[in-house]
């Protein structure tokens, strides 16, 4: 994986991004080609009344197979911007995001839709499950409208038995606890094979040891599946497992560190 | 797999949508009973509408082909009123409508009836007519073909003055004329809309009444049949008109078909107001679907959120929330029909006495009333809808 960080100020934005990209060594450039999402000088600008904030100003990143990054930083330091660009969920402003090297600007909203179905699986903080669907259908949801009921369910039985609910299918969301709820949300951002799974707080709602179940699935995902995982957390815990966390200040980013886990997952 | 889940697998919006509104059933009930009240109040005024219209049409049954005739009045030179329909008009008439049936009627205004009990009927209208069997059905007894000491009576006559077959009635005609006479036949119920408004009527042997009429122009109204098989009531018309009318008018005709048709239409046009007004409770049914499912999608504003963000097209939010609009109609259609169809059943037995006679007009009213119940639901989500799968995942996330 690589992570560029690109200082940008506001007097020059650009010219720290296009140094970024001039770091990338040739081989990177072929390595470019594995990347399963990459930012250039990405910013995001918001309006809010007559105030234009920007949320990410001119950075820089690159998501390979089987990464695990954790993105940290205090609130309102653009997280959450740079998660829903990372899920496709909003373009940039400025700079360009591709996705296996489309620019995602040029995709419609229904073709970011579809990529994001295809490409990219969600885990929220508040798991987000729908009450009136049992765990097993939970999972099965984001598959309900393809025509292949038969297949999605075995794959949903398949991803539940994986992350410990196989005795659970049936049950509904209400009758499950906040870990076994977060499996099945997990197993819901599997149904569709992604090769990211972007993760918002993944145990912010978890006590200790159930978010150590959910890491250690992290683990499992990406040394059987080669997903990328991305997570933003506040959880130092979660930071410490990450083979790299970008700390996001104010929108840009201030350092980057490998970690003890960094264990032949980073490229 | 079972079979159920293989069908159902094969509609997961419905699956979805059946599965959403099961969450809030306070309010999905309350918006089927909107419907509900929408679907009955069109369904049950077009199919009563239409059995009462049934029940009236009913008086003009006998009078297919026949036309009225009926004297007019005015001032001669000497500031007599003058007109009226005497045994030479009748004769003229026949002359010149050959082929045609003349029946002249004689009404009498002059008179008291009174039942075995002595109890007098001040609303009775005493009538002769001929051939009164060819007009008319006996609902008790039966109407002779030719009577001298019999009477025959309309039905709301025998109900108001508990009058049956066989019990006496005593007519006096001008103070001078009295007589008793026996209830041969009480008539089948007409409405308002026939010619003679035989339900308040007593009948009496034409001779009998044309014998006591000393003025010459003695007919009230004379009655013009012909077999539609083998003449034509409108050349029939024509004719009389030409005969009496040139120089003067008259007599005014009226032919029963068109009468019949005024009625129709005037009727239509009523009911078809009628129905106008209780599609403002479909209306009012649109408003709190509308409301519901803004609620809904409000309620669920993350979970639609979710969908997106996890692949759902806009196109599957807006199916999804049409879906469960469109199934709150199709509810309250499936209750309403039912609740129509057996009010309407209830009105049939009250106007036409036979809780099946549903006419196919009627029951038009209870299809359309369901179909604008289900069309209002659809409708009704559309916005709520488009505005559910418009919102920004990312919005509907924070």
């Amino acid at each position: 994986m690589r992570w560029d960080i690109s200082d940008s100020e506001e007097a020059e934005p650009t010219e720290p991004a296009e140094a970024g990209r001039e770091d990338l060594p040739s081989d990177a450039a072929s390595l470019a080609g594995d990347l399963i999402l990459r930012g250039e000088d990405v910013t995001k600008e918001y309006q809010t009344g007559t105030q234009t904030v920007r949320a990410l100003k001119g950075i820089d990143f690159g998501i390979a197979p089987s990464d695990f990054v954790a993105i940290v930083g205090p609130s309102g330091s653009g997280k959450s911007t740079l998660l829903n660009l990372l899920g496709l969920l909003d373009v940039p402003t400025d700079g360009a995001v591709s996705l296996r090297g489309q620019d995602v600007s040029t995709f419609s909203d229904a073709d970011r839709t579809r990529k994001r179905k295809r490409a990219i699986g969600f885990v929220f903080q508040s798991f987000y499950l729908i009450p009136t669907l049992t765990a097993l259908e939970n999972v099965e949801m984001p598959r309900m409208l393809d025509k292949t009921p038969v297949k999605t369910r075995e794959r949903a039985k398949t991803l539940l038995q994986r992350v410990g609910l196989g005795d659970r299918l049936d049950h509904y969301p209400d009758e499950l606890s906040g870990g076994q709820k977060q499996r099945v949300a997990i197993a819901r951002s599997l149904i569709n094979d992604p090769a990211l799974l972007l993760a918002d707080e993944p145990t912010g709602n978890l006590d200790r040891d159930t978010g150590d179940e959910i890491l250690a699935l992290f683990d499992e995902l990406r040394a059987e599946e080669d997903v990328a995982i991305v997570t933003v957390t506040h959880d130092a815990y979660v930071a410490e497992e990450a083979d790299r966390v970008v700390n996001l200040v104010d929108g840009v980013i201030e350092d980057t560190g490998e970690t003890a886990a960094d264990g032949g997952h980073g490229a | 797999m079972s079979w159920l889940r293989r069908v159902t697998a094969r509609f997961p919006t419905v699956v979805l949508a059946r599965r959403n509104l099961s969450r809030a059933t306070a309010r999905t009930t309350l918006a089927v009973v909107a419907i509900v009240i929408g679907v009955v109040a069109i369904g049950t005024i077009g199919a009563g509408g239409e059995a009462f219209k049934q029940d009236q049409m009913e008086a003009y049954e006998g009078f297919g082909g026949t036309a009225t005739v009926s004297p007019v009045y005015y001032q001669n030179d000497d500031g007599d009123i003058v007109g009226g329909i005497s045994d030479k008009d009748v004769s003229r008439m026949r002359q010149v409508t050959s082929g045609a049936t003349v029946h002249p009627v004689i009404e009498r205004w002059d008179t008291v009836v009174r039942t075995s009990s002595g109890e007098t009927s001040p609303s009775a209208q005493v009538k002769g007519l001929a051939a009164l069997g060819t007009f008319y059905e006996a609902q008790s007894g039966s109407i002779p073909d030719s009577w001298r000491q019999q009477v025959v009576v309309g039905s709301r006559f025998a109900d108001n003055n508990d009058v049956e077959t066989g019990d006496q009635l005593t007519v006096t005609i001008n103070g001078s004329f009295e007589r008793t006479f026996r209830v041969a036949a009480v008539l089948e119920p007409q409405g308002f809309a026939d010619q003679l408004q035989a339900d308040r009527s007593v009948f009496l042997p034409f001779d009998r009444l044309s014998q006591l009429e000393d003025s010459d122009s003695k007919y009230g109204s004379v009655i013009v049949r012909v077999d539609p098989q083998t003449g034509s009531i409108d050349e029939a018309a024509e004719s009389l008109e030409t005969e009496f009318n040139t120089r003067r008018r008259t007599i005014a005709v009226s032919e029963v078909q068109e009468q019949r048709e005024r009625f129709s239409q005037t009727f239509e046009m009523i009911n078809q107001f009628l129905i106008g007004v209780g599609s403002i409770s479909l209306l009012v049914a649109a408003v709190t679907i509308a409301n519901t499912m803004l609620m809904t999608a409000i309620e669920r504003e993350r979970e639609i959120g979710v969908m997106r963000a996890v692949g759902y097209p806009k196109r599957a939010v807006v199916s999804l929330l049409l879906a469960e609009a469109t199934i709150l109609g199709l509810v309250g259609a499936a209750i309403g029909v039912p609740l129509a169809l057996g009010i309407g059943m209830g009105l049939n037995q009250f106007l036409v006495g036979d809780p099946l006679a549903f006419t196919a007009a009627g029951l038009r009213y209870v299809g359309l009333g369901a179909l604008f119940g289900v069309l209002t639901s659809l409708f009704a989500g559309v916005y709520p809808a488009w505005k559910s799968a418009n919102k920004r995942p990312v919005e509907a996330l924070e």
